[in-house]
């Protein structure tokens, strides 16, 4: 028992004098980890990269509620998915632990701006206006746009929402586009899409519209649920990068070009999202470039 | 600075609309925490002991229990055990009822601070226990829970953000300012008018209240 005491006094220190690091920033020079495996490239100390590197962690902002990209697992505590693989692949690239933190639709962009994340791996669809905030790496993976409905729901198309409750989270980019597939339907905004998905149970609302994997996620949670399979928006998700670094940027998308030319890509779409599709729908690597994605949601105005 | 306006300009329309949700939530809410409150109170200090009981019930249930989670088990729970509920009637129910309990806390302890001697009195003299309450005691309570009840109504105010905030997600200021900042994503100047619509709100009653205790002060 006292064993126990002490080690977590310890492990408080700890946690103490790496959150104290963090916050002093550059001027702490031991870093900690010495993790040199033979491949992990060093970066210059002023670049993020040697930054990360130094701090020998790197905190990636991802869906905790969003099945199979981000999920918290309640069975074993873990945070795992399509993002997460991801995220730990280019810790490994550097050589450092992969730290995660929840980042919603709504408050990723913040958190990655103010500095609380290093990336955003979060089902983020590329933007124009999103890429004013932050930089996108290359599209990591193409979504579509879905309607989720309660089986025996008379909602059939993209028309039939006008008039019913439809819920999605603040933050996506679906607010905008029911606002104008469907002009009358009664949008209801909420922060998380496992609230979504306790409202749709529940009868609160009528449909929940967002992208399709996370959509599938909840009919393997609920197969009372049911997608209409409509597809009518394509939503590039890209990895949300500081505003204007360049060598960050060039860096991740290094990374993201050799894990899919690896096959690291397909191995972590078999595991993630391809059990839960059919057969016709396996998709391959995203072959949509970052400029092609940027146009699909261009700014209003 | 002018980002300031023009963000206010152009979202004029949603911040207007969800100004006047918060206010019809916020008066709604503010009519049935009274009315609650008031019975509640009377409950609480009527000379029958099992109506204590039962009041005390209702105000230990409503205050011990966060908004938040009283949000969730009506707007989620409730149509799950087969009671239909709407956004409306979950924000104002939960709103009012929570605010309710601690009006009725405020009210009967108003009521006690009425000297005992006032009510041996009245009733020495022959009035009866609802005249007592209703002539002496309640004119008396009443200006000493003026203040009391204004601070509850202003924390009324800014607790009906829960429900814009919450799973609930009805679009009041919050909401709506919300959905401009993921719109707009400037989170200063959107959030900066939202606290200036909640600060019109909270201003205005707060003028309200110096009135009132001004109006009912015993001079000195």
């Amino acid at each position: 028992m006292n064993g126990t005491h002490w080690r977590l006094i310890a492990v408080a220190m700890v946690v103490f004098v790496s959150v104290l690091a963090v916050a002093c920033g550059d001027d702490e020079d031991d870093g900690g980890e010495e993790t040199t495996a033979t491949e992990v490239e060093q970066f210059p100390a002023d670049t993020t990269m040697g930054k990360i590197q130094e701090a020998g962690e790197i905190t990636i902002g991802v869906k905790y509620d969003v099945p199979p990209f981000g999920l918290n697992n309640p069975q074993t505590g873990e945070v795992e998915g399509f993002d997460v693989d991801l995220g730990t692949y280019i810790a490994e690239k550097l050589g450092v632990e992969v730290q995660t933190r929840e980042a919603t639709s709504d408050n990723r962009i913040p958190l990655l701006v103010d500095g609380t994340i290093d990336l955003i791996l979060s089902t983020m669809t590329i933007t124009e206006e999103r890429d004013l905030e932050v930089d996108f790496s290359e599209p990591y993976y193409v979504a579509n746009g879905d309607v989720l409905v309660p089986e025996g729901s008379d909602i059939q198309s993209l028309d039939d929402l006008n008039g019913k409750r439809v819920c999605t989270a603040l933050g996506s980019t679906y607010a905008d586009t029911i606002e104008k597939e469907a002009p009358q339907a009664e949008l209801r905004l909420v922060d998380l899409y496992s609230e979504c998905f306790d409202l749709v149970q529940a009868g609160q609302v009528d449909a929940v519209s967002t992208d399709n994997v996370i959509l599938t996620g909840m009919v393997i949670q609920d197969p009372t649920l049911q997608l209409l399979g409509l597809d009518y928006t394509t939503e590039p998700y890209g990895i949300g990068i500081p505003e204007g670094d360049t060598e960050m940027k060039q860096f991740v998308d290094d990374t993201l070009a050799e894990y899919i030319d690896s096959g690291t890509w397909q191995e972590a779409y078999d595991e993630w999202v391809g059990q839960y599709v059919a057969e016709d729908q396996q998709q391959g690597p995203p072959d949509i470039t970052l400029d092609e994605a940027i146009a699909l949601f261009p700014l209003e105005k | 600075m002018s980002e300031f306006w023009e963000v206010l300009q152009e979202h004029l329309p949603e911040f207007s609309s969800g100004l006047w949700v918060t206010i019809r939530l916020v008066v709604a809410s503010f009519l049935i925490a009274m009315t609650v409150g008031t019975l509640v109170a009377a409950m609480r200090i009527a000379p029958l002991r099992w109506l204590n009981w039962l009041g005390g019930i209702y105000v230990e249930a409503f205050r011990n229990v966060p908004l938040l989670v009283l949000l969730i088990i009506a707007f989620s729970g409730l149509p799950r055990a087969g009671v239909p509920i709407d956004q409306w009637q979950a924000g104002i129910a939960c709103l009012g009822l929570y605010t309710a309990a601690y009006i009725a806390e405020a009210l009967r302890s108003g009521v006690f601070a009425v000297g005992k001697g006032q009510i041996e009195a009245a009733l020495s003299l022959g009035l009866t226990y609802p005249r007592t309450m209703r002539k002496i005691i309640l004119p008396q309570a009443a200006r000493t829970v003026i203040p009391a009840l204004g601070s509850l109504v202003l924390a009324m105010i800014k607790n009906s953000a829960i429900v814009g905030g919450s799973i609930v997600a009805l679009s009041d200021l919050l909401n709506q300012a919300r959905e401009v900042n993921s719109d707009t994503g400037q989170y200063n100047e959107v959030f900066f008018w939202a606290a200036v619509g909640f600060l019109l709100l909270t201003l205005t009653v707060t003028l309200l209240i110096r009135y009132l205790e001004r109006r009912f002060e015993i001079r000195r």
